[in-house]
Formats: structure tokens, C-alpha cells, sequence
């Protein structure tokens, strides 16, 4: 069963991270390397993306022509997607587990981020939504 | 450069979808699996992936007694992702206007569902500004 692990974030807690010092950035940077490696080793990764910042995200709609209509203005409380991992794993419980490996990753002062990280089964196709 | 777009719903859009005729519905991923296969022929396409419903989804921080800490109580509000497309395009704008057309997608009775697309880069892009 494909799982997608996502961290979101809100602005935030962007501007808060840009503020770490380089330490804490290694630190954690180091724990997402190795955590991407035992998954690997471990057979269940999939993959894993980190994405850019919330200051360059832009939402897009369809105009009366079809043409793109893009607004880059978001409320404060809006969670943007931060990166995700896909697993492979055997059960939800093995993807909650995984998730809270990452959830447990070092923050600043090397304490641990304890940040939430939703879990979602990834659909094979359409008709897993059982329409 | 490589874009993700992110196709977002809350819990009643969710409903609403699934309320949709099959014919709709139809109509809807014909229009999606049309756009997949020429960003495959264009050399665009990188991967797509639809979720599974909100109501499978849970929240994990952390972990006590070596278990993690699962939750799957979330506000009505919450925007739940819904699917995704990772394109490899030449400029920002091309992303945007593959967001464009994928928003244009039909929904009932064949009127655009004008979904909101919200358009990111991936963070190992040597020119992000910091």
C-alpha cells in the first residue's frame, strides 16, 4: 500500500525556520539525509520532494478563455506543503510509524521539531475512491 | 525546471464530487488523462498521483511509548490535497498555464470546474531566491 507523507507549514513557520542558525540547519538537514537512506535500505521508499518557498507559490484558475488567471496572495493561515515522502509500506500503521520518525527529526537546538505530518493512502486508481 | 501542481479541496468538496453523475465524472477524467498524454508526448510529464479520501487521512507527531501519536480530527476548513502533477517545463509561465488548463477540466453538466491549481517550485532550483 502506497502512502504520501506530507509536512505542511504555514508562513510562519517558514520565515521562523529561515531564521535557524547553521547548525541547527545541518543538524537537521543531516537527519533528513539519513531518514531518506534507511528507507531506501529498508525497501519502502518511494520518493520524496522538498518544495520551494511559499513566497514563490502562485494559484492558478481558468479564465473565460482558458487562460491562466494567477494570484500569489494567500491568507496567514494558510499550511502550504513544505515536501513529502511516498512510502511503500505494509499497513497504515507502518506509515504512521515512519511518520513519526520524521515528525521526531531534530529542530532548533537539536530538540526535536515534533512537527504534525499528515498521512494519506495514495490512490492506485480512480476506482479506489469506489465511484 | 521542475513545478508540482496541487489540486486542493475541503471535506464538502469532496462530497459534492462524489455526488457528481458517473457521466460527469466521466467527462472530468477524460479531459484530465487528455492533458497527461500530451505533456507525455511534449516531454513535460514527470508523474501524477490522485489521494485517497479525507476520510482515510490522520495527522502524526511524534511518538510516546515508541508509538506515534495519530489524530484524525480536522476543522471543516481544512484543505485536504486531492491529486497532483509534477511537470518539467521551461518557465514559471508554462507551469502556470498547464495549472490553466488542468482548471478548465469539466464539472457538472460540462461547465469548467475552475478549481483553484496552486502552482510551487521544487526547492533544489538553483535560481530560488532564498
Amino acid at each position: 500500500m502506497k502512502f504520501i507523507l506530507m509536512m505542511n507549514a504555514r508562513k510562519a513557520d517558514w520565515d521562523e525556520y529561515a531564521k535557524w542558525s547553521k547548525e541547527d540547519l545541518q543538524r537537521n538537514v543531516a537527519f533528513m539525509r539519513a531518514f531518506s537512506k534507511e528507507l531506501k535500505d529498508s525497501g519502502v521508499f518511494v520518493a520524496t520532494e522538498a518544495l520551494g518557498w511559499p513566497s514563490e507559490a502562485k494559484i492558478v484558475r481558468a479564465g473565460s478563455n482558458g487562460e491562466p488567471i494567477t494570484d500569489g496572495v494567500f491568507p496567514e493561515s494558510k499550511e502550504f506543503l513544505a515536501g513529502y515522502w511516498i512510502v511503500d509500506a505494509e499497513s497504515p500503521e507502518e506509515a504512521y510509524k515512519i511518520a513519526a520518525r520524521v515528525s521526531a527529526g531534530p529542530g532548533r537546538g537539536g530538540e526535536s521539531g515534533n512537527m504534525p505530518i499528515e498521512v494519506r493512502p495514495v490512490l492506485g486508481s480512480h476506482a479506489d475512491l469506489g465511484l | 525546471m521542475k513545478y508540482i501542481l496541487l489540486m486542493s479541496g475541503t471535506k464538502p468538496g469532496v462530497q459534492s464530487y462524489v455526488a457528481w453523475t458517473q457521466q460527469d465524472r466521466d467527462a472530468h477524467m477524460a479531459v484530465l488523462q487528455n492533458i497527461t498524454r500530451e505533456l507525455t508526448t511534449s516531454g513535460e510529464f514527470v508523474a501524477t498521483q490522485g489521494l485517497a479520501s479525507p476520510q482515510e487521512a490522520k495527522v502524526v507527531r511524534g511518538e510516546r511509548g515508541g508509538m506515534p501519536v495519530t489524530d484524525g480530527v480536522f476543522p471543516e476548513s481544512k484543505e485536504f490535497l486531492l491529486g497532483y502533477w509534477i511537470v518539467d517545463v521551461g518557465t514559471p509561465e508554462r507551469a502556470c498555464a498547464i495549472a490553466g488548463r488542468i482548471s478548465t477540466a469539466p464539472g457538472p453538466g460540462g461547465v469548467p470546474t475552475n478549481m483553484p491549481i496552486e502552482v510551487r517550485a521544487f526547492a533544489s532550483h538553483p535560481e530560488r531566491k532564498a
